[in-house]
């Protein structure tokens, strides 16, 4: 078995269902694990697995059934986000999805890695907008679950497993997700807010109890506001959609708390392609009144040189940070990480991009004993994404 | 009586109480808790749906957190076989207990934790849904699941039916409002399932456990998300002469962009029970279909919302639309939907309640059958239901006693599941599979996607203890048949 960082591998293309199916199973018979693939856009994400083949998903793409009176849509896991996008466009709805990185990624990875973005603030997360999969187990069988009604709670529920279980459990094949209908108009503003502390606290306090119902609102620190073509504040960035009426309505009330400006709606793009070139991304989920605590947390423990980009979706309590090493630093990657990664009795640290160093640092995320049984009771034999979540062999 | 092709299998199997096992739970929780006479046990034999009948043969009421993990150890030790409840408001038979023992938590009614910064709440699994929201609203939060059984039933019996409500529409399902459960499983050992925080790395064991129906174990202690409160409500009712018009308007809204709070649709005979009831809201009687469409949120832009929803029902051939003028006017409006079932009891001694979902554009069409098959049975059908959902609830009122009325009954229910199974909908939007509706599991999932189900429960409660013979059926569970105890049927 080789280490797979992400490097040169074979590859094989897969067509049918049943091809995965019975490469699944092959894989299982003899002993052999797998590495499963989308785009591999963001191969390195999460922990490195061990594993000689890659299983791609990339060509088992395509909408299956889209009927767009139920605003439902059912897809092949291959299929980028982008053709997902084009599709419901026209018929002016959307997945509200908006996970970091390329938008030709596909809706496979982004359900197997839960991978969100500030839309999380009003549509949730992919946990919320999937309605049902199909996946193959790591025994090679097919298992469907959920279906593409709104609403469903025939039997135990095995789709909420699958999601955010990082490829561990099965190979996600086929997905039904929710669709929303577009606003008739939609609006981005910042505000400049303090950068830090009581009064930085005080300022997102008010924000949760203004009369606003943003899409997003998302604080930024100021290299991100600045990267996104925002004055180079700390800034809260909000994201209105509705009548013009609400939509007037609710940028006067954020103007409200703060020096405001409008924004270009691309600035939203921008910020999911921001991490391009991070070295490292860690993110971190906390009550929503510990976010300013972790907020200055994370910049005091970014010492020694490395650039560390900060944002967070304030209405769920979660921060971003993205690190970029400088090249030829002294400091290791271990060692920024670890300087970083524990600011907080309270926030939990979610897998993000930290390649090697993630074992380490985080610690196993499935290693407590139910985990541990899930694990064993769809993937006997561990040849899904071996190693990727941190846990012990 | 078992509604469907499949006869329900006795849950209990094999297993005969002892009756040191009584004693040792008197010890435990006081003896005025453990009900072990038939005749005090008669009230346990049913929940909110008529037509099973199933007796414990023993009843234990833990009274605290500590007691309900004593119990449990104690019917782990004794390898006893038992059935959590809560309020017994559920609608697929999923709280009753056939011959084992029934632990009741309706007495955990403490709520724990209010963190109004946090905009999250902790509770025990007895706490009833609307006393929540009491203790929530004056601090200008909500816990926003409301199933219609909101003022009888339990947060714990919501979290194990993943229950919904006429405000899932815009809130969302039971499931999207949980962050941890702590839960006694059947061996005795505490798990904590999620905390605090909105997303955490590894599985979401939360939301496996959300909906599991007392299968995968008791839960102890429930940490919900609770919202911001709308700041302004809107109630209309729109009427419409043709059950076509009123499934238009509700695909129009949806389509719209408006998310409304809630989106439910009354037809005509579920409209004339009603208010010839004493919970009418002066809904008209000559209607085919009524919709009740509420809109919540921010003041500024609502009454451009309600406009364009008047307009939306007025092109699909609304007669009226009504919005209420205050909240007595409102609620009186939601007083007939929520109380409709009561008012159903009327008509018949028994209520079959259905509960099938179906994609949204296929109402009408689905509807149509429905009305055809009631003809051909001979049948009074009421269908109420959240319409922006299509979570249909068609209802039979009958006398369970006459048994070829019954027959009948039976009949158009499995043929209107039918129905609703072919037009690619599922058998269960909020009410949950429990004893009633396991012989449909079959008819849409594999045999795999049941084993793997199966192998999920295992992972939680491998003796399968805990609420047996319930959701999915036993004969698809190949691996149990492969354990001594499995060979043992
Ligand atoms: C520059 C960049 C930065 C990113 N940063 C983040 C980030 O910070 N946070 C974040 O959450 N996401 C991030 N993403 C990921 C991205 O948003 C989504 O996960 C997705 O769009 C990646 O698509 P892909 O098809 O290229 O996935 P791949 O790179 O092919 O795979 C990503 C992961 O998903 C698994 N996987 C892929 N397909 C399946 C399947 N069908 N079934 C089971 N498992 C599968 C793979 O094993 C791998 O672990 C980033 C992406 C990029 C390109
Ligand atoms: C008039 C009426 C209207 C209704 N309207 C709705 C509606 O709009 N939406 C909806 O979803 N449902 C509705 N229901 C159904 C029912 O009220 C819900 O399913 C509710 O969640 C059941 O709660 P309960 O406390 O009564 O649970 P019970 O009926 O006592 O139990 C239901 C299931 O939960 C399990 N359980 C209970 N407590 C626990 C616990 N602490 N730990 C583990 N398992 C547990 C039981 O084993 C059983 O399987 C309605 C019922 C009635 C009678």
């Amino acid at each position: 078995m080789v280490r797979d960082t992400g490097g040169t591998r074979p590859v094989t293309a897969t067509v049918t269902l049943d091809d995965i199916g019975s490469r699944v199973a092959a894989a299982a018979a003899g002993g052999r694990a797998l590495r499963i693939a989308g785009r591999g856009t963001w191969l390195d994400a999460g922990g490195p697995v061990e594993a000689g083949e890659t299983l791609s998903l990339a060509s088992y793409s395509g909408i299956v059934d889209y009927v767009p009176g139920d605003l439902t849509i059912t897809v092949r896991a291959g299929t980028p986000l982008t053709e997902i996008a084009s599709a419901t466009r026209e018929h002016g709805q959307w997945l509200p999805l908006d996970p970091p990185g390329s938008p030709d990624g596909t809706i496979g990875a982004t359900v197997a890695t839960g991978s969100y973005g500030p839309l999380a603030t009003a549509f949730g997360r992919p946990r919320d907008q999937v309605l049902g999969l199909e996946s193959v187990s790591g025994t090679g069988e097919v298992i469907t679950v959920g279906s593409r009604v709104v609403k469903n709670v025939a039997g135990f529920d095995l789709t909420r497993l699958l999601v955010g279980s990082w490829g561990t459990l099965g190979v996600i094949t086929q997905l039904t997700l929710r669709l929303r209908a577009r606003n008739d108009v939609e609006r981005s503003a910042g505000i400049v807010v303090p950068e830090r502390g009581r009064k930085l606290a005080a300022v997102l306090a008010a924000a949760r109890a203004a009369r606003i119902a943003p899409l997003a609102l998302e604080l930024l620190d100021p290299s991100v506001a600045h990267r996104l073509g925002l004055p180079a504040e700390t800034v809260l960035l909000a994201r209105f959609g509705g009548n013009s009426e609400s939509v007037t309505a609710q940028l006067a009330e954020l103007a409200a708390l703060g020096q405001s400006f409008a924004a270009p709606d691309d600035c939203w793009d921008r910020l999911r392609a921001l991490d391009a070139d991070a070295t490292a991304t860690l993110r971190f989920s906390t009550p929503l009144a510990d976010l300013p605590i972790l907020w200055d947390a994370l910049a005091d423990g970014a010492t020694g040189g490395q650039e560390l980009l900060r944002h967070a979706t304030v209405m769920r309590g979660i921060v971003r940070c993205l690190v970029q090493a400088p090249a030829g630093s002294a400091r290791s990657l271990d060692d920024v990480l670890t300087g970083i990664a524990r600011p907080l009795e309270s926030a939990r640290l979610i897998p993000e991009r930290l390649g090697n160093a993630w074992s380490r640092i985080a610690g196993a995320s499935i290693d407590d004993p139910i985990s541990r049984r899930v694990k064993l009771a769809f993937d006997p034999a561990n040849v899904l994404n071996p190693g990727i979540l941190g846990e012990s062999p | 009586m078992s509604l469907n092709a499949e006869p329900a299998r006795p849950s209990g199997g094999d297993y005969t109480l002892d009756p040191a096992l009584a004693r040792k739970l008197a010890e435990i929780v006081g003896g005025t808790h453990v009900l072990s006479r038939q005749s005090q046990l008669l009230v346990y034999n049913s929940d909110g749906l008529p037509g099973y009948r199933r007796q414990p043969s023993l009843a234990v009421f833990p009274g605290t957190r500590d007691e309900v993990i004593d119990v449990v150890r104690a019917l782990h030790e004794a390898g006893a076989p038992f059935v959590p409840r809560g309020a017994g408001t559920g609608l697929s038979g999923g709280a009753l207990a056939d011959g084992i023992v029934l632990l009741g938590l309706n007495r955990l009614k403490r709520i724990l934790d209010i963190d109004v910064e946090n905009r999250t709440a902790t509770v025990e699994p007895g706490v009833v849904n609307l006393s929540l929201n009491r203790a929530v609203g004056p601090k200008g939060l909500l816990y926003a699941p409301d199933p219609s059984s909101e003022a009888a039933c339990t947060i714990g019996g919501n979290v194990a039916e993943n229950a919904g409500g006429p405000h899932c529409l815009k809130y969302g399902v039971t499931l999207n409002h949980i962050l941890a459960v702590k839960a006694v499983l059947p061996d005795g050992s505490i798990v904590q399932l999620g905390d605090e925080v909105s997303d955490r790395a590894g599985y979401d064991l939360v939301g496996a456990f959300v909906g599991s129906e007392g299968c995968f174990g008791v839960a102890l202690e429930i940490t919900v998300r609770l919202l911001k409160k709308p700041e302004v409500i809107r109630t209309m009712l729109a009427d419409f002469l043709t059950v076509d018009g009123g499934a238009r308007a509700t695909s129009a809204i949806i389509a719209s962009g408006i998310v409304p709070a809630a989106l439910e649709f009354l037809d005509g005979p579920t409209t004339r029970v009603v208010e010839s009831s004493i919970y009418a809201a002066g809904y008209p009687t000559d209607a085919e279909a009524i919709l009740l469409v509420e809109l919540d949120g921010l003041l500024d832009g609502i009454d451009e919302d309600v406009d364009r929803v008047r307009r939306i029902c007025m092109d699909a051939g609304a007669r009226t639309v009504r919005v209420a003028r205050d909240d007595a006017e409102r609620l009186k409006l939601w007083q007939g939907r929520k109380k409709a079932f009561g008012a159903m009891g009327r008509l018949a001694p028994h209520l079959v309640v259905q509960d099938a979902v179906v994609p949204r554009t296929k109402i009408p069409e689905i509807l149509a059958a429905i009305h055809g098959i009631s003809q051909k049975h001979g049948v009074l059908v009421c269908n109420i239901f959240h319409a922006g959902d299509g979570n249909l609830h068609p209802n039979i009122p009958y006398n369970a006693d006459d048994v070829e009325q019954s027959e009948r009954v039976h009949q158009a229910m499995r043929e209107i599941m039918g129905v609703c199974i072919a037009a690619g909908g599922t058998i269960t939007g909020e009410h949950g599979v429990g004893l009633d509706k396991i012989g449909y599991m079959e008819k849409i999932f594999t045999p795999n996607s049941l084993a793997a189900m199966c192998r999920l429960r295992e992972v939680f409660d491998p003796e399968r203890r805990s609420n047996p013979g319930k959701v999915v059926p036993l004969h698809s569970c190949r691996e149990w048949y492969a354990t001594p105890a499995g060979r043992g049927r």
